[in-house]
């Protein structure tokens, strides 16, 4: 999704909402009608409506709507424990705005154990993340499943803003946190989130702004691996500092 | 071969060939179109023929000039703070504070050349203002000398706070190699030891991880 040129009906969500809810929604919009995920950068203007120390991918979420306003049919937002509060919070924004929102809380007991496949294979880090991500709109087993591995690298977190962090990680590299989470379909699901491999040098990685550093930093300090965080695009300094607790730890 | 840590503020060059050591202020360096045949730090990347990453050449200036198995050094620059702790010679921990607590060495030197502080008389502070960062840490200190606080006294008020600031960041240890400019700064080093065992290793480090990066690499030193 890299135009909003395009006139046509868009339906929007972000986080990981339940799939019935997302189901129902292109049953009653139209399955033909594309879906986009405005948690992730598609070039929006920046829409100035939330402070300038906001999370990056809440404030892509407004900025994403703003720019498709017009386009988007509806929009499915993940509000629950498996989101965060400020979630909620653009939520109750698109609302009062003037868009049809529809919320969506995963409760416990709806929490699958799908086989983590991407989380623990060997290919491209930035090509696991993506292919976890297209679960959420469906789950079904796709072409092409990487086989597992051994780690020899972690990656915490959610998937970042700017995906180039994500480059200088070998394909060894397995997934941790909420992105894991989402292959499991389990969001909000501390005990996994929480669950790092022991021993395996792993970088914990937060947008700034983000409640998740509150986790991330804690994990780091727990687990001996590097807390990282950035706001918007990611700078030759955080490169570094990944690149060289890559290669010497 | 012309090895350079080109920093924000100072650079530091060494021709292996000669074994000459030649530290410049970085506004100097812009002003030349020397091409390093090695090169680390800020400033460095469009200087050089190869490029290396500020931390790993640290971490291995660190190795090869400290014997003990387990040690922490800090690197304590112009613009960003770097941090790595070794277990058995191997990484254990690495940071590097970039963003929040940022160019508080830089300050140091705009406010000494302000002031016209001697730093190597300066006496260290039993008090400190806070130093959330280099512009923030300004302010306390124009506004401790606007109180009546002599400028130096208000310095090394700074260079307290600043101190405290590298101890937390690097995990409060008990002892610790220091690298940088500010192992020149009595100041510096004798308010550090208020809380550690602080081992100035001096200005050359990363280029002596540059030293050992290059020969592994296949190269002439």
């Amino acid at each position: 999704m890299k135009s909003s040129s395009s006139k046509k009906k868009l339906i929007g969500y972000f986080g990981f909402p339940r799939r019935d809810i997302l189901r129902d929604v292109r049953d009653r919009v139209g399955f033909d009608v594309p879906l986009v995920d405005l948690d992730v950068d598609h070039g929006a203007p920046d829409s100035g409506v939330l402070p300038v120390t906001t999370c990056r991918i809440i404030t892509n979420i407004i900025d994403n709507a703003m720019n498709f306003r017009g386009r988007l049919a509806v929009v499915v937002a993940a509000v629950g424990e498996g989101k965060c509060d400020r979630g909620r919070h653009v939520s109750f924004l698109l609302g009062n705005m003037g868009f049809e929102v529809v919320e969506s809380r995963f409760p416990p007991e709806e929490f699958e154990n799908r086989e983590l496949v991407f989380s623990t294979g060997h290919a491209p880090l930035a090509d696991k993340i993506e292919r976890i991500m297209e679960t959420v709109v469906d789950p079904s087993p796709q072409r092409n499943m990487p086989g597992p591995c051994e780690p020899t690298h972690g990656f915490w977190g959610v998937p970042p803003h700017d995906f180039r962090v994500l480059e200088l990680f070998p394909p060894t590299t397995h997934v941790y946190g909420w992105t894991r989470c989402v292959e499991a379909g389990r969001p909000g699901d501390m005990e996994l989130e929480c669950r790092v491999g022991e021993g395996v040098p792993t970088v914990f990685f937060t947008q700034s702004f983000c409640a998740k550093q509150d986790i991330a930093r804690y994990l780091a300090e727990k687990y001996g691996g590097l807390a990282i965080d950035c706001h918007r695009e990611i700078n030759d300094s955080i490169l570094a500092k990944v690149e060289a607790f890559i290669r010497l730890s | 071969m012309l090895l350079a840590d080109c920093g924000s503020t100072w650079a530091k060059i060494l021709d292996t060939a000669t074994g000459s050591l030649e530290i410049i202020q970085t506004r100097e360096l812009i002003l030349r179109d020397t091409v390093f045949d090695v090169a680390t730090g800020h400033s460095g990347r469009s200087r050089c023929r190869e490029f290396k990453n500020e931390l790993i050449a640290l971490a291995e200036g660190g190795l090869s000039l400290v014997d003990d198995a387990d040690f922490a050094l800090v690197d304590v620059g112009g613009r960003d703070i770097k941090f790595v702790r070794f277990n058995g010679r191997k990484v254990e921990k690495l940071d590097w504070n970039l963003a929040c607590g940022s160019t508080t060495g830089a300050t140091v030197e705009l406010l000494g050349k302000y002031y016209g502080i001697d730093f190597t008389t300066l006496k260290q502070a039993d008090e400190w203002v806070n130093v959330t960062c280099g512009v923030f840490g300004m302010e306390r200190v124009l506004e401790q000398v606007s109180l009546g606080n002599p400028p130096g006294r208000s310095v090394a008020m700074f260079i307290h706070g600043m101190v405290r600031n590298v101890y937390n960041f690097v995990g409060r240890p008990e002892r610790l190699y220091l690298s940088g400019g500010f192992c020149e700064n009595p100041c510096f080093v004798d308010t550090f030891r208020r809380y550690s065992q602080v081992e100035p290793l001096g200005r050359t480090v990363p280029l002596e991880g540059l030293k050992v990066i290059s020969a592994s690499d296949g190269k002439t030193v």
